[in-house]
């Protein structure tokens, strides 16, 4: 068809070419012919007197070409002076119109500005953190690739591994499904200054990385494959870092900077836009190489598949290579692969996608708005347009007319919702929480542009095309004869489909809404099991190498722990190796003595948290059973459960006294139950009660992550604790973090989410106000004649207002009804997001129909009391 | 008697100025001005064309198909009014500028400047 097409405007054009042509040959023609009998008038013969005039004529084939191409010229110019001539028209008259009806137009574009400024601010988020959240070449084919346990993940939480060196050096030799495997790692150092030390976030990649992502040194080079394997120790520096730290000095390369215990020379610098493909991933200082020939230490490991390549294969692959290089060192393959698009392990992915779909809600009931106030228009201007008709305006010239003015409205409102939606992204943005570094990253980008564009483009035609339909329904001779005299019923209908619709998505936000408002109130109320008020957690961290061994480092933290202890304020302290925001783990089978032991070829993550004494009265975590170690020494083999692994195991049975242990080789002393403790959600409110075992086990100073510090009220510990420490240890720096900061960063999340769907619900929620105003108040204006007629025959006034106020009422509980039940199927969506709160909880909806029904109600204000003005006598006599 | 040769941009004027009284073909404006000159414009026949043309597109002039006395189809030029308009200026300008030429050219040598007591 398409094709078709092209042909026919080709043969359009070639014909008219065609006819310049023959038009200026039969002028030429002409002219000639008429100088010849002119000339034999004067007495020429017939040949000379052609002769003659094609001589007065001037050089025929270069005179006749020139008058060609000045007319091809002439008829394109012509065309677009046309064109060009009716826009400026078309525009001229619909501004004109546009400006008639001032309200009308400032209503339309601020109801499209609104809805394509949520949509844009939201999906700004959606497309440049989780669907382009990587800048390398051929992002779409860029995929992480990490792994997971194959089977017995007990613990509760999402375990990821990163392969090893050994696998990945397999993968980037043998995996034919991607064209590149890349490693890289993360480490946190110390960079030496000449007074002191400054954290420094450090990347370590292999030679082809930089390339991989696509970026050049900004000065020097990239590490080479040998250098690495002869383990030089050089390093890139990160541009941000050569302008913050070095001045920018163009002649780095060969200088030499210590990090941590060693020395690197510089060899180059990488662009500041360089950035590792982990989203959310802080900014890297300096650049290492990774030396893959280390078995032990693993890497994280992104790739790029080849074209055409699916996941499913892609994955079986690395599976099997796996499979062999874990047999050639003697392993047990107990871990799959899998291959992610790097905006998979986005942690709010889930909220972003909610909050997407609650702006594709918001945006239909702006469109919805937008229709009424099309078909609102169109019925206003028939008489217009008909007029315009009689007048001899072509159809399509009508048509154009309308279709220009919908294209005016539409970008007004496309253009002001993408600033808009800048606005507010970047407000958005500023009330995020910290917790959520990933966010950083969302800006309105091309995506994001081109979806508005095309919003606006299939919402300008759209509704141009609704409007000529609407008004052109009607024959020309109808519409001119009157008014008010003409049956609006089928109109009015599609207005009341448009409202209800409105109405029913609307319902739908409200019940979300509701849902995760009540969801976040259970948060912060949730009982967490120990006391984060007033709890700090202090880690020392000191260059590498700083410590000579665990011993070293296990009596810096007795010392500092000790000389914590007087510090004013700080009423406890206790070391642990899990404190919380932290989980450490032992791998192996959990087996209960008595009961059938696990296969020996299963493998758990199990969570332990070797803690000394004093630990649960730190935390203030209530001991359910039993109480703390009695003997603190590791041949007392005394060990204290979770509350909720203890009630699955031992149901209606005290546990104390029981043994268990992680088997590895099976030959490890069994642990004696002590005692149990209550359950404590130190990274946050859960919603599943755990079942997953926690062993508390004693511990040696050496193996403790950090003290944690209870204090009185809630001072400010960094000073004094710093202090100290330099006190102790010149070496050392310490952090220290309010675990009550941690839990609220925990929750900060879902109580961002809810704000901005609460913001978006009451978006939705006014625009379906302003929808059903609308209809209500056209009905009672299309009405005036019969209200008129209807008062004066001795309607009261309570009569007239009921009227109006059940109609309106009655679209509102059509329209919450549906949506009350899509939200019923449709609350699926923030299902995991709900804390407390059943998908089915009957208060979000009942909520959701009150608040439905009163913005209904405030929406029927305006149109009752103008039917209640409507004055019998004008209206019976206004036609 | 010597062939003046067309100054530039006069033409379209003196094309304006045929067309002002009645829509004329191509050979009627160039026997008008044959006729208007006494003869004595050099002019090639092939460039009143292109002068029409350059008019037409400027929007001064509008063509349209016609039949001529002795029925034979002919491309008729018709002024419009913007055609008018810039006749009016354009006149108004030729007759001011050859005016001020003229004056100075035939001037007594005593009102040159620089010579005259003045």
């Amino acid at each position: 068809m398409i094709r078709a097409g092209i042909r026919r405007a080709l043969s359009l054009a070639l014909r008219r070419r065609d006819r310049w042509e023959n038009e200026v040959e039969e002028e030429i023609k002409l002219h000639l012919t008429l100088r010849a009998a002119q000339l034999m008038d004067e007495g020429r013969n017939p040949d000379d007197a052609y002769a003659e005039a094609v001589r007065r004529f001037g050089a025929l084939t270069e005179s006749r070409a020139r008058l060609i191409e000045a007319a091809r010229h002439r008829e394109a110019r012509m065309q677009r002076t046309e064109y060009l001539g009716d826009l400026r028209q078309d525009i001229t008259f619909a501004l004109r119109t546009l400006r008639r009806d001032k309200s009308w137009t400032a209503v339309t574009i601020l109801t499209l500005t609104l809805g394509i400024a949520a949509a844009t601010a939201v999906f700004s988020a959606v497309s440049s953190v989780l669907l382009h959240p990587v800048t390398y070449p051929a992002a779409d084919r860029v995929v992480m690739v990490y792994q997971q346990p194959a089977k017995g993940n007990n613990t509760g939480i999402n375990v990821t591994i990163s392969p090893s060196a050994a696998v990945i050096r397999a993968w980037k030799t043998d995996a034919h499904a991607f064209e590149a495997v890349e490693g890289f790692a993360q480490s946190d150092l110390k960079l030496r200054t000449t007074t002191d030390w400054v954290d420094v976030h450090a990347a370590r990649i292999g030679p082809d990385f930089a390339s991989f992502a696509g970026a050049r040194p900004v000065i020097g080079r990239v590490f080479t494959a040998a250098e690495i394997t002869t383990n030089r120790r050089e390093a890139l520096l990160a541009e941000g870092l050569w302008r913050s730290r070095f001045g920018a000095d163009p002649g780095i390369v060969g200088r030499a900077i210590t990090l941590d215990d060693s020395t690197y020379s510089i060899i180059g610098i990488l662009p500041a836009d360089l950035r590792l493909p982990r989203v959310g991933a802080s900014t890297t200082d300096v650049w290492l190489p990774l030396d893959l020939r280390n078995d032990r230490a693993g890497a994280s490991v992104v790739a790029r598949v080849r074209p055409g390549m699916d996941a499913t294969r892609a994955t079986a692959e690395l599976d099997s290579i796996f499979a062999r290089v874990s047999a050639e060192h003697g392993e047990r393959a107990d871990f799959r692969a899998v291959v992610a698009p790097p905006g998979r392990q986005v942690s709010f992915r889930d909220s972003l996608m909610l909050l997407g779909y609650a702006v594709a809600l918001v945006l239909l009931v702006a469109c919805a708005n937008v229709a009424h106030l099309m078909l609102a228009r169109s019925d206003s201007r028939r008489r217009e347009l008909a007029i315009r008709t009689a007048l001899g305006a072509g159809r399509s010239r009508v048509f154009r007319q309308l279709l220009t003015e919908s294209v005016m409205v539409a970008f007004a409102g496309g253009a002001l919702g993408v600033f808009a939606g800048w606005l507010g992204l970047r407000a958005i943005l500023a009330a995020s929480p910290s917790s959520l570094p990933a966010l950083t990253l969302a800006h309105v980008d091309y995506t994001t542009l081109g979806a508005a564009l095309a919003v606006t483009i299939v919402t300008s035609i759209a509704f141009g095309v609704l409007g000529a339909i609407h008004a052109g329904r009607e024959s020309t001779n109808e519409a001119l004869k009157s008014s008010t005299q003409r049956s609006t019923t089928g109109r009015g209908r599609v207005r009341q489909v448009l409202v209800v619709t409105e109405m029913a998505l609307s319902a739908t936000l409200v019940v979300g809404a509701s849902m995760l408002v009540r969801s976040v109130a259970n948060l912060q109320r949730a009982n967490l099991g120990f006391e984060p008020s007033g709890l700090y957690t202090v880690r020392t961290s000191v260059p590498r190498g700083h410590f000579a061994n665990n011993a070293e480092r296990g009596a810096f933290l007795r010392a500092l722990e000790t000389r914590l202890a007087s510090v004013p304020g700080v009423t406890s302290v206790t070391m642990a190796s899990a404190p919380p925001g932290w989980w450490t783990f032992s791998v192996g089978r959990l087996e209960i003595e008595g009961r059938p032991a696990p296969p020996p070829t299963s493998t758990e993550f199990i969570r332990v948290n070797r803690i000394q004494h004093g630990y649960f009265g730190v935390m203030r975590q209530g001991l359910v059973a039993g109480r703390e170690f009695t003997d603190t020494a590791d041949a007392a083999h005394q060990v204290i459960v979770n509350a909720g692994f203890a009630k699955k195991q031992w149901p209606g049975e005290s546990p104390i006294g029981k043994r268990l242990r992680v088997a590895q080789q099976g030959t490890e002393p069994w642990l004696t139950i002590v005692g149990v403790a209550a359950e404590a959600a130190t990274g946050g409110p859960v919603s599943e009660e755990v079942t997953a075992p926690l062993l508390y086990t004693p511990a040696a100073d050496s193996s403790a992550a950090a003290l944690l510090v209870r204090t009185a009220r809630t001072a400010d510990l960094l000073q004094p604790v710093q202090a100290l420490a330099h006190a102790v240890d010149q070496g050392v720096t310490v952090k220290v973090l309010s675990v009550e900061t941690g839990i609220a960063d925990a929750i900060a999340e879902p109580r961002f989410v809810t704000l901005l769907l609460t913001l978006f619900t009451v978006l939705g929620l006014s625009l379906a106000a302003i929808g059903l105003y609308g209809v209500l108040g056209y009905a009672v204006a299309q009405r005036t004649r019969e209200i008129g007629i209807r008062v004066a025959l001795g309607a009261t006034r309570t009569r007239i207002a009921r009227g109006v106020i059940i109609g309106g009422v009655a679209l509102a509980v059509g329209g919450a009804a549906i949506g009350l039940a899509i939200a019923r199927w449709g609350t699926k969506v923030i299902e995991s997001q709900l804390f407390g709160v059943a998908r089915s909880d009957s208060a979000s909806f009942v909520a959701a129909a009150i608040v439905l029904l009163a913005t209904a109600l405030i929406a029927c204000i305006v149109p009752t009391r103008r039917a209640l003005a409507v004055d019998p006598m004008t209206a019976i006599r206004n036609d | 008697m010597t062939r003046l040769p067309l100054l530039k941009g006069t033409l379209d004027l003196l094309v304006l100025r045929a067309l002002s009284w009645t829509p004329m073909h191509g050979f009627e404006i160039v026997s008008w001005l044959e006729r208007a000159g006494g003869g004595s414009l050099e002019l090639e026949d092939s460039a009143l064309y292109q002068a029409v043309y350059r008019l037409e597109e400027r929007g001064l002039l509008q063509a349209e198909w016609g039949v001529t006395e002795n029925n034979r189809r002919a491309r008729y030029y018709k002024i419009t009014a913007a055609g008018r308009s810039h006749l009016r200026a354009e006149t108004k300008n030729w007759v001011e500028y050859a005016g001020t030429v003229t004056d100075i050219l035939t001037a007594a040598k005593s009102s040159l400047p620089g010579t005259g007591a003045s």
